[in-house]
């Protein structure tokens, strides 16, 4: 696998936008007419839309939410902004690959993300194309609510900055003063930018404080003595609070990373959480091609999706006997409760073939070939899947992760209406 | 219902003032994870109780369940719960519960709000039918297909270490089996101080994504296996060690019905008191800007708007929360719904507030029902409007916190926002 780290760095040209930067910068070599990702496809990554956002709910199931986007008027008058993860979008939480359920309330998130690629059966409230240019009145400003609410790539402060490759310095922060506004400049890590845009953020006796191993307080800090962490170069977890004082936006820090050393094991921690998540619900994919043979038998061709552990790509060994099913668009089972395994297609795997190059961002450009003797409708080309290597534990789903028997509409097209008019 | 327990023997389940604690016999309710769901306390009441506005429900009609939460929906208060019952756990669909007004959740040993809780945490419930089911929330007949309970009013939500704390129990370590970086670890739940029968063994699963809490350290399972202290594989015995455990559930190989994972293992008392310190800090800051909630108890009308307003705090909240009511100081009062979103709009709570003097903080003698503080607070205000009458939850500001404006999805903005309506839940069959 090319790792995700390859792709960083076609992506480090895209969208870097600061914290109290306006969001949503468009970039001037962006086409102007209107783009839409394709089924099949993996979308082109320089017609994406960027922004920032709070998260403030979550439909983990249905691989969706609501986002308080980031602009330049009053924050907290922004309505939570529904959004929906395309079926090949990729979420990353303290420098490794997640899941929505993995991210607390409250996290302020990284978004690219493009239109609804059909409209009609769009989980989220669909919006006039235009909509991120428009201002939203009652003092919100333009870009709250962007159109573009389909995401490619989801991610926490952390984790945009090490793909990045930038670091948080405090300034003037007085650590028996929490929660003064504090001020911080976000900079390239290596080099330095003497002209760095300043920032206030706060942080308060809940921030919590990361060490090598340590987990530590504030409190613990000025019991060492330490009355200022300034100049020092660390990572930020952010989140938000409302402000006093009539300040329009002022982000919160929830996490101060203060070495790579703790760094590295919050992200080993959830590259943990995160295998042992696609290990039980299999690894997504798309179906590239099937050559079909006779007595329902084929030779299947999938891609598996990005950004996952590595490790996880690596279970996929020839000769291994790898199960297939179908999936939406939501990487719900379709299946029922009989199971996935239960369900499943299955059969050796013939070849697995690395694209060379980079591949897009959303694809792993990795191709798996498996026989089976079991093709179904769910297995055609440009259909989504859950593809399985053979060499993982069979589990049940639980419930709300399948659908139904019934196969009831709103279990397949989640309909849009959950989420709140205000 | 044949699952539910009513906790009558819960009688000593008691609020004594602003502190959380448990007096009395502590001998009862901690079902532990693989046994049985909501055994029956031969003392339990068969009727479901309904509480009523105004009242603190009495917790022994409460019934208590546990399961693991799936769905939230902070601002309104309410959320899912996949809830054990007596079959496959993966197959009990996500069932909708609410908060009463004055219901109380905590998280690792600490007051806490919806919105900390991660998906995934197995949670214990202390639970009412809907006091007014017209205005429900979420729906009041969960399921004609499953037997999950029809008591989904809230009045205690917390995570395995608050209620091993609230209980006086705790784990112990018996013996762990690691095979391919996961792990099968039996333990028991015992009670700390006093003497009881045998506790059942149970086996939870443990794996590279448990976290391990040691005074400040947090370490992971190959920080323990590199210590020698647990295995890379194989049987070795951990003598019995007293932790508290947090817990969650993963779908389980081998057809198991259920069996929980072990999120986090607390190894120490430091390491407990850190993070119960840390999630205190969280929730005096979300109190502070959002105003304590309480009951008017009653309304002495003045001439010209004026009037005596007497309230009682809710319970459940940090010491520090309640001790910041001082008498002299000048309070800010609003009305509020019961998911406790502001009423007012989008002018803020503190323009909208009545406010006015704090006339007396009295402590009630005795001890407080669960979901009060048993503090009342007296204020003066000029500007009395009908959300301050009895029996009605309001949100009141104590002299020195911060002044701020609310997000927009925890205030009131049209018609649908006062009652939400069931139908965000999806129904399962």
């Amino acid at each position: 696998m090319k790792t995700f780290w390859v792709l960083g760095s076609s992506l480090m040209i895209a969208s870097a936008f600061a914290a109290n930067e306006a969001p949503g910068t468009k970039n001037k070599e962006q086409a102007a007419e209107v783009y839409r990702p394709e089924a099949g496809k993996f979308p082109d990554l320089e017609k994406a839309h960027t922004y920032r956002g709070e998260l403030v709910f979550v439909d983990h199931v249905n691989r969706r939410g609501s986002l308080r986007v980031l602009g330049v008027g009053v924050f907290r008058r922004n309505d939570p902004h529904p959004f929906a993860m395309l079926p090949y979008g990729s979420i990353r939480y303290h420098g490794a690959p997640a899941d929505l359920r993995d991210i607390p309330l409250g996290t302020i998130l990284h978004v690219t993300a493009y239109l609804p690629p059909d409209p009609k059966l769009s989980s989220v409230p669909v919006l006039p194309v235009d909509s991120k240019d428009r201002d939203a009145n009652h003092y919100r400003g333009i870009g709250v609510f962007p159109a573009e609410n389909h995401v490619l790539l989801l991610e926490d402060e952390p984790s945009y900055c090490q793909r990045m490759g930038l670091i948080w310095k405090l300034k003037g922060l007085d650590l028996e003063k929490p929660p003064g506004p504090i001020l911080a400049t976000l900079e390239p890590k290596q080099g330095g930018d003497s002209k760095a845009t300043e920032q206030k953020l706060t942080f308060d006796h809940a921030t919590r404080i990361w060490r090598g191993r340590e987990a530590l307080s504030i409190a613990d800090l000025i019991a060492e003595g330490k009355k200022s962490l300034d100049g020092q170069s660390i990572q930020l977890g952010l989140t938000w609070k409302p402000c006093p004082d009539g300040i329009f936006l002022r982000l919160h820090i929830s996490d101060i990373w203060l070495d790579d050393a703790s760094m590295q094991r919050s992200a080993q921690n959830q590259a943990e959480v995160h295998k042992a998540f696609i290990r039980s619900r299999w690894m997504p994919a798309w179906v590239d091609s099937v050559e079909y043979g006779k007595f329902g038998k084929a030779k299947v061709t999938v891609t598996l999706f990005g950004g996952m552990d590595p490790a996880l790509y690596a279970d996929f060994q020839k000769a291994n006997t790898a199960r297939i099913n179908a999936a939406e668009n939501t990487l719900k089972h379709a299946g029922g409760s009989y199971g996935q395994a239960h369900l499943a297609s299955r059969g050796p795997i013939a070849d697995i073939v690395k694209s060379p190059g980079s591949p897009p961002l959303g694809s792993s450009g990795i191709q798996v070939v498996m026989e089976t003797d079991l093709i179904i409708e769910g297995i055609r080309p440009g259909k989504v899947v859950r593809i399985h290597p053979g060499t993982w534990s069979a589990v049940d789903l639980p419930r709300e992760e399948y659908l139904g028997e019934s196969a009831r509409l709103e279990d397949r097209f989640p309909s849009p209406a959950i989420f709140q008019k205000y | 219902m044949m699952f539910l327990v009513r906790c009558s023997w819960l009688k000593s389940f008691v609020v004594l003032g602003s502190l959380f604690l448990v007096v009395g016999s502590l001998d009862v309710s901690a079902f532990a994870a693989n046994e049985e769901p909501r055994t029956k306390n031969p003392e339990q009441s068969d009727v479901p109780f309904r509480p009523e506005n105004g009242k603190f429900p009495p917790l022994e009609k409460a019934a208590s369940y546990r399961g693991e939460l799936v769905f939230v929906d902070h601002a309104t208060r309410r959320g899912s719960l996949r809830v054990e019952f007596k079959s496959e756990f993966f197959r009990s669909p996500p069932t909708p519960i609410a908060l009463l007004p004055y219901g109380m959740v905590r998280y690792h040993g600490a007051p806490a709000d919806l919105k900390d809780i991660p998906l995934g945490t197995i949670l214990n419930i202390r639970a009412y039918l809907p006091p007014d089911p017209k205005n429900s929330s979420v729906v009041t007949s969960p399921s004609h297909y499953y037997p999950l309970p029809l008591e989904n009013h809230a009045i205690l939500i917390e995570d395995e270490p608050s209620l091993c704390l609230r209980e006086g129990k705790t784990w112990k370590l018996k013996e762990v089996d690691m095979k391919n970086d996961q792990g099968l670890v039996i333990v028991t739940c015992e009670s700390k101080d006093t003497a009881e029968a045998k506790s059942p063994e149970q086996k939870l699963t443990v794996d590279a994504t448990t976290r391990f809490w040691r005074g400040r350290e947090s370490l992971k399972l190959a920080d323990l296996i590199a210590e020698g202290t647990w295995p890379a594989s194989g049987k070795k015995s951990l003598g019995g060690q007293s932790v508290l455990l947090g817990l969650i559930w993963k779908p389980c190989p081998d057809g198991i019905f259920v069996r929980y994972h072990i999120s986090d293992v607390w190894l120490d008392d430091p390491a407990t008191q850190r993070a119960i310190r840390s999630q205190t800090e969280v929730h005096k800051s979300l109190i502070r800007s959002r105003w304590m909630p309480a009951f008017v108890d009653k309304v002495e009308y003045g001439k010209f708007g004026r009037a005596k307003v007497t309230v009682t705090l809710f319970g459940g909240m940090d010491p520090s929360l309640y001790a910041d009511f001082k008498t002299a100081g000048q309070a800010a009062i609003n009305g509020a719904e019961h998911t406790l979103k502001h009423t007012d709009g989008s002018y803020g709570p503190a323009h909208m507030a009545s406010k006015g003097s704090i006339l007396e903080v009295i402590k009630a003698p005795g001890v407080a029902p669960l979901g009060s503080s048993g503090i009342q607070v007296m204020m003066e205000t000029d500007l009395i409007i009908e959300g301050i009458r009895p029996g009605r939850v309001v949100r009141i500001r104590a002299p020195d916190w911060p002044n701020v404006y609310i997000p927009r999805e925890e205030y009131l903005g049209g018609g649908d926002d006062r009652f939400p309506s069931p139908k965000l839940f999806p129904i399962y069959r």
